[in-house]
This record gives structure tokens, sequence and C-alpha cells, in this order.
């Protein structure tokens, strides 16, 4: 019927809508739409906290946009500066620099999207149970799973990529040039989706290796330890990676050191394909070449097995034995209240196997300990004597808000039925205290251990007193962390962004400079005499008792919180 | 009940019972048991609004101590509402619930002590074990650690979950999360146990192993509660059955009237007292549109 149409241009454009229709009522169309749309549904938000959600994201971007137009300004000034220099030598050191941020933010970028829907990466059983009963060929599973996944990818890739332009543009407009600025727009696109590619596929890579090598049980564990670590080491390099126009010379003097910081390989790639390359950038190039194929024929090669051996390697059975020793440890050997232990173990077990809780937690907290590295690279002797005040401070704060923002995520909210049923005033103190010892050990432990290390590493002798002072710091800090906290982890309803951005921002900076001022003040006066330091000592641990008995006659008399609100105009003001 | 299959289950049944109720009954129990035979549960005008709907229409019922009552009726009649007032996880908009002569809202926390709840849908958190789901529901219970170093294992031997004790429960069918959700309403030997469609997704074995511990369970001076659809299991288990129909009870019977010969079916009674039509027609609608090219 439609073949006898004639062959007119009109007949020829019903014909194309006709099979674009065809295609988007295809099986495959639908599965690879419903695959796409799976990778932005984490499952954690109601209705009001997706709603929630676009409020708040309204807002970051409001912000981003401004901050993108003040980097604009500062950065015209640069490119009009290194344009005044009589040589272009200048201009060329730094591009080197300023062009492989511009690849490895767009890499880091889609590294870490791929990570947060790393789960939805392969077909896994759920896919299996459902649609192993329709008439779909598994081929076509498999075949839409990966096209969602390059959709997904590709997705990330442009929006980063459209942000980059602007200052593609920008430093390409500068008389130094020394190349075609069309070339070198396309040969940026190549090397930079190249590389966002590349690490795209190296997360594929990792999570399918620990599909094909880890049996049920180990899988949900091991696995999503191994992607926290992936996660952390990603978030490290946020701070790290704005690092990396200072080390233009590093670049210019070709460093064997390059070979290991994989935007260098497509940097590398970048200047082949200009015409610009020598034989350490050749050598990148090579690298970035065949690091894209490695990785990639491991994520193949990872479709193809699990694609051959489902059954077998998917839907394998938990590994007994190692359930054994882990479980029997845990089960039975707790004492005391059991509305403590019930949620202590609660919450503990969800962090270690949920990868999205564990992902916020190690991401933002990893976030601090980062920018303490960030600020050791080039650092003068002077700043690094400051390094031991104001790092275990900042791991404080982060830590604080990364454990808040994990506690609060919801998971399987509909479950929550059983700490409804089972909530009791006489037990609710219990259950909060073991809320409000992983908070203080998160948010005291790890700082106060990095204090003790970087001021011995400074002084050359163990540090008591500032350990102690952070560490009681920290326990002060908890009464922040659990301010209008009256829920159990993880079965409360979560509204994001339920303040403007710009006031929580603005609050939230005033407020840790004024904690960071106030607490390094206390370390250098406690350093100064003993006697003080004592007297600072016990004022921190009567500061701290009093904080957390004034959350504990509060936690006894207000119920559990099960659906999150939205705070009012006067309070949101706090008038 | 003669086949050895059926006697082993009873056995299994008898052992199960065991594990809900390991602690001899104390003076102040019996003292308490013997109150409850005047009492036993009951709802008074029960009432569920959702603005201008109304769920629930004054509904009153009792159960008495030592009974199994169906509660019966078409999808969207306020089984669920009902269910969910009277585990506590709804305030009712109106009316009373009384357990043992005692009202809900005097001791709510010491009310919902007293009940054991299996959900018609099995939401549970999936990222967790059984032996970890019920040792968190037994400790939330307030339950001690020896007493559930016992209960646990035991439970997971009889329910047949043992030899899934490391899967997270992600990995569960739907039969076996019914099974974890017994247990769980069990653990901590409730007077009544409240199921809303329990045996949804149970095998055949694990659906007569389940009528027989509720059989067991509710001879114990115990009650229960069975919200479903299914009127064979109404008639198998059950002592008494109440019929909802718009939120409004329209029928509450005897099941022992409904096996003499002389007295309507069970599915009669539901049909007539629920205004339900002759599905005939709609049937026949149906099959024309299965069979159209």
């Amino acid at each position: 019927m439609i073949t006898s149409l004639p062959e007119s241009p009109r007949a020829e454009a019903f014909l194309r809508v006709q099979r674009w229709r065809d295609v988007q009522e295809s099986a495959e169309w639908r599965l690879t739409r419903h695959f796409f749309r799976a990778m932005f549904d984490f499952g954690v938000l109601t209705e009001a906290g997706a709603d929630s959600l676009r409020h708040m994201m309204l807002g970051a971007i409001g912000g981003i946009v401004t901050f993108g137009l003040l980097l604009t300004r500062v950065l015209v000034g640069r490119y009009i500066q290194l344009g005044r220099y009589p040589t272009g030598e200048p201009y060329r050191q730094a591009m080197l620099g300023d062009d492989m941020l511009i690849i490895g933010l767009p890499m880091l970028f889609a590294a870490v999207m791929t990570l947060l829907v790393s789960d939805s990466l392969f077909p896994d059983e759920r896919d299996f149970r459902i649609l192993g009963p329709l008439p779909i060929r598994r081929s076509t599973v498999f075949a839409t799973k990966l096209a969602g996944l390059l959709l997904f990818a590709g997705l990330c890739i442009a929006v980063a990529h459209a942000a980059m332009l602007p200052w593609v543009l920008l430093s390409s407009v500068n008389r130094w040039l020394d190349h075609n600025m069309l070339l070198r727009l396309v040969a940026w696109l190549i090397a930079s989706v190249g590389a966002s590619y590349f690490a795209v596929f190296t997360v594929c890579a990792v999570v399918g290796l620990l599909v094909l090598t880890l049996s049920g049980g180990r899988r949900q564990s091991i696995g999503a330890l191994m992607k926290s670590a992936v996660f952390a080491g990603l978030v490290l390099c946020i701070p790290l990676v704005l690092q990396v126009p200072s080390v233009g010379t590093l670049l210019a003097a070709r460093s064997p050191w390059l070979a290991a910081v994989p935007p260098a390989w497509f940097l590398g790639l970048q200047r082949t394909l200009v015409g610009r390359a020598d034989g350490t950038l050749l050598w990148l190039a090579a690298a970035a070449i065949a690091g894209v194929i490695v990785v990639g024929l491991i994520t193949v090669g990872t479709y193809v097995l699990l694609f051959r051996h489902f059954e077998r390697l998917v839907l394998k059975p938990a590994d007994a034995e190692a359930g054994a020793r882990s479980s029997r440890r845990r089960l039975f050997r707790s004492r005391g209240a059991p509305a403590f232990h019930a949620i202590a173990g609660f919450t503990l077990t969800t962090l270690a196997r949920s990868q999205l809780h564990q992902s916020v937690l190690v991401g933002l907290s990893m976030f601090g300990i980062g920018v303490a590295f960030n600020s050791l690279i080039g650092a003068t002797p002077r700043s690094l004597a400051r390094l031991p005040y104001w790092a275990p401070l900042l791991l404080v704060i982060v830590g604080g808000a990364a454990i808040r923002l994990s506690l609060s995520f919801p998971l399987q909210h509909r479950a929550n039925w059983i700490f409804k049923m089972t909530e009791d005033p006489a037990t609710r103190r219990d259950q909060f205290r073991a809320v409000d010892w992983i908070v203080a050990a998160w948010v005291a432990g790890p700082p106060a251990a990095l204090s003790f290390v970087l001021w011995w590493v400074a002084t050359g002798h163990p540090a008591f007193v500032e350990a102690a002072i952070v560490g009681l710091l920290g326990l002060i800090s908890v009464h922040w962390v659990l301010r209008d906290w009256w829920r159990i982890p993880f079965t409360c309803s979560y509204l994001p962004g339920k303040r403007f951005v710009a006031y929580s921002a603005m609050v939230g900076f005033f407020l840790c400079a004024f904690f960071m001022i106030a607490s390094t003040g206390l370390i250098v006066v406690a350093r100064s005499n003993a006697r003080l330091a004592i007297a600072i000592i016990l004022a921190l641990t009567l500061v701290a008792w009093l904080l957390r008995r004034s959350r504990f006659a509060v936690w006894r008399r207000t119920p559990l919180m099960f659906e999150d609100e939205l705070p009012d105009q006067a309070v949101q003001l706090h008038l | 009940m003669s086949s050895p299959e059926d006697a082993h289950l009873a056995s299994v049944s008898e052992r199960l019972q065991v594990a809900v109720s390991p602690k001899p009954e104390s003076q102040a129990e019996s003292a308490r048991t013997s109150r409850a035979e005047r009492a036993g549960f009951e709802a008074r005008g029960l009432t569920k609004r959702y603005g201008a709907f109304l769920a629930l229409d004054r509904v009153d019922f009792q159960i008495r101590r030592g009974e199994i009552l169906g509660y019966l009726g078409p999808n969207g009649s306020g089984k669920s509402t009902t269910v969910n007032t009277m585990v506590g996880l709804m305030e009712p908009s109106a009316g009373s619930l009384w357990l043992d002569g005692v009202r809900m809202l005097e001791d709510p926390v010491a009310y919902k002590r007293r009940i054991g709840y299996v959900p018609e849908e099995p939401y549970l958190y999936t990222h967790l074990t059984a032996p970890e789901y019920l040792m968190l529901v037994g400790r939330l219970r307030g339950l001690t650690e020896p007493v559930l170093a016992e209960k646990v294992p035991a439970f997971l031997q009889l329910l047949s979950l043992w030899e899934s004790r490391y899967a997270t429960m992600a990995a569960y069918s739907k039969g076996m999360r019914q099974r974890v959700l017994l247990a769980a309403a069990l653990i901590h030997n409730p007077d009544l146990l409240v199921l809303d469609e329990p045996f949804s997704g149970l095998d055949v074995p694990a659906g007569l192993l389940f009528r027989t511990l509720l059989r067991l369970f509710a001879s114990g001076d115990r009650m229960v509660l069975f919200s479903t659809h299914r009127f064979d299991m109404v008639e198998q288990l059950c002592s008494r059955v109440v019929i909802l129909s718009r939120g409004r009870i329209v029928a509450e019977h005897d099941v022992a009237s409904f096996k003499e010969s002389s007295s309507p079916s069970l599915e009669d009674v539901f049909v007539r007292s629920t205004g339900q039509d002759d599905f005939t027609p709609l049937a026949r609608q149906i099959l024309s549109l299965v069979q159209q090219r």
C-alpha cells in the first residue's frame, strides 16, 4: 500500500515519516527508550521530591550561569593578556594546560555520571525476570540496553562539550594560534569526545569485570565498595583537575609522568590531529587510541559473555561461605538495648550495601580530602604549615554534610511500615542514640585521626591535644548535622532544596567560615599554653555534652517523621 | 489431614507454634487472657475519610479469642483501609478500636505491640538478608538477643528459608518474601494476627502449612483477621466472615452455615450482598475482544 505511492518528493517525505513511525513503534525503540529513561530514575524521590528537585536544579542552574559569566570574564582577560606578549610561547604553553583541562572536565563528568547509573549498565536479574516471559529475543534486550547506555553517555558528553565550547572558542581567537581555528575545533571534538567515551567505557569495564567475577552475594557488597572506591577516586580528581593548567611546564618538558594522566593522552591526540605533535605527543596519542580500544573491547566482551552465559553469570547463587562469615559475625554479637542495635545494624548494613547512599557519603567526604590534596600541589612552606589547622576542620564540615545527606535519602520507602508499626516513645531514645553514634563516629573520628597524623608529620611528635580538640569540635558539630532530625535513616521521603539554593549557600558559607576561624583560633591558643589547652578541652567537652543532652531531650518527646515537609516562609527565613 | 505429607505439615506447624510461643504463660498473662476472653478485638463505628471520599462508613465487627475472622470484599471496598487502621498505620476519622476491653488510643504502643501484620504486597528492605530482617524486626519489637538467637534460625529452618539465608531478599520470590513477612509478624508472639491476602505467591505446600499454622495459632486463644478475595480460603479456614462493600459491612455470617446443603453458598451470599451483577455478559465481551483480529 505504501510502496504503491507515486515517487514524488511529497510521497518520499510521507514514506520517511511512516518509516520513522514504524521505528518508534518497534519493540527495539520502546525498550531503548525505557532503558534510557531508567538511567535517570534512582528510585529515591517521591513525586513531591521530584518537584522539589526540579526547583533546586533551576536555582543551581542560575548559580552556575552566574559563575560561568564570571569565569568567562576572567578568561577573556587572561587570553587578551596572552595575546599581548611579544612571542607566542607563553600562549602555547598556557594552551597545553588549558586544552588538557578542557578535555579532562568532560571526561570526569562522563565518568561520574556513568558510575552513578552503574547498576543499569548491563542487563540484570530484574530485566531477565520482567522481559524473559515476553516475546522479546535476548539479543534485543542486550542491544537495546547497550543503545540506552550509549544514548545516555552521548547526552552527558554532548552537554559537557556544549558547556566547554565557549571556552574553546575564546581560547582559539588569538593571534598566536598557529593552526586553522576550524581544524582546532574538529580536533578538539574528536579528541575530547573520544576521551569522554574512554571514561565511560573504563567505568563500564570495571563494573563489567565485577559482574563477571563476583557471585550474587559478593557482587552487592564488594561491588558497592569497589564502585565507591572508583567514585572516591573520581571525586578526588575534581579539585585536582583544576590544577591542570598549572602543569603546563610539565607538559612543555614532556615529562614521562604524563603517561599516567589519561587527559594528557587525548591532548596528544588533539595535537597530532592538528599536525603539531612531537615524539612524546605522538606516543600519548597512540596510548589514547589503544586505551579506547582496550576498554571498548572489555565492555563489548562483557556484553558478549553475559549474553552467552547469562543464567550462569547473573543468576548464580550467593557465595554461601562468604555470607556465612560476615552474617555470623554480625547477627548474634549485640548486647544492650535492642532498639539501638536494630537501627545501628540497619544503618550500617544499608551504608555498606546501597550504592547510592555509599556514593553520596564517600563522594562528598572525599571532596574535602581532595581540596586538602589540591592545596599540597605547588604549596609554599608557609601554606603547608597551615594545612594541619584547617584540613581536619574541613573534613568535619564536608563529612557532616555528607552523612546528613546520605542518611536522608530514602530506601524502599514503602517498606518503612515496620518502623511505623513499632514506634515506641520508650525506645525512641535508643533508636536516635544509634543515629547519633554513627554520625559522631563519622564526623569526629576521621578528622581527629587526620589531625593527629598531620600534626605528627608537621611537628615530629604525637599531637594528642590537637586531635582531641578536633574530635570534640566534631562532636559539637554533630548537633548541627542532626538539627531537625526526627527520622530513622533512609525511611523518610526526601525533598531536596527545601530552601533557596543561594540562601543555603550563603548561610552555609558564613557558618563554615565562622567555624573554621573560631576553631583554628582555639587550636592556636591551645598550642600556646598547656593550661589553656586543658581548659579548652574541658569547655568543649562540656558544650558537646550539653548539646547532646538537649538533643536527646527533644528526641524523647518528638514523634518519628516519615514524610518530609517543606518549611514555610517564616521558618525558611528564621523570622 | 490423613496423608503422610499432611501429617508432616501438621508436625512442622506445631513446631512453628512452639517457635512462636516458647515462654510458659505467666500469672499476669493468664489474668490478661481471662479478661480478653470477655472482650477480644472490637471495631466500633470505624470511619475513614479521604477528603470527600468515604472509604469506611461506621464499620462494626468483633473478633473473639480463638477465632479466625474472614474479611471479604471486592476491590476498593475498604478492606485495606480497615487493615491499615487496625494495625495502626492509619488513624481513623471516627470510631474506635478495642483490644481486650482497652481502647487503642489509650495506649497505642501497647496495642501495636500485641499485633502481628502481614501486608498484601511484600514491602521489605530487599538489601537485607532474611535473618537480618528478622533480627531488625525482633529488635524493634524489643526481643532480647538470646531469644532472637533462638527464634530467627528456627523460623528460617521451619519456613524453608535456611538455604537462602545468605542471599539478600532482592533475589527472593514473592512466596519467599511472604514467608519472611509471616515470620516477622509472628516473631513477637502477638495476640492478634492481621493478614492481608497472605497466600498470594505461596506454593501449594507452603499454603497448606500456613493454613494449618493459622488454625493452630488461633486455637491457642489468639485472634486472626484474614482479609482476602478467596472464598475457598475463607470457607476452609475461618469460623466467621464479614463482607464489606463500598466501605460498609453488608453481611456477617458463621462459615459453618454455608456448609449446610440447604443454605446458599458463600459466593452466592457475597454476590447478593455486594450487589455484583451477573458477570456472564461482561465475560462474553472480554472474550470477544480477545478473539478480535
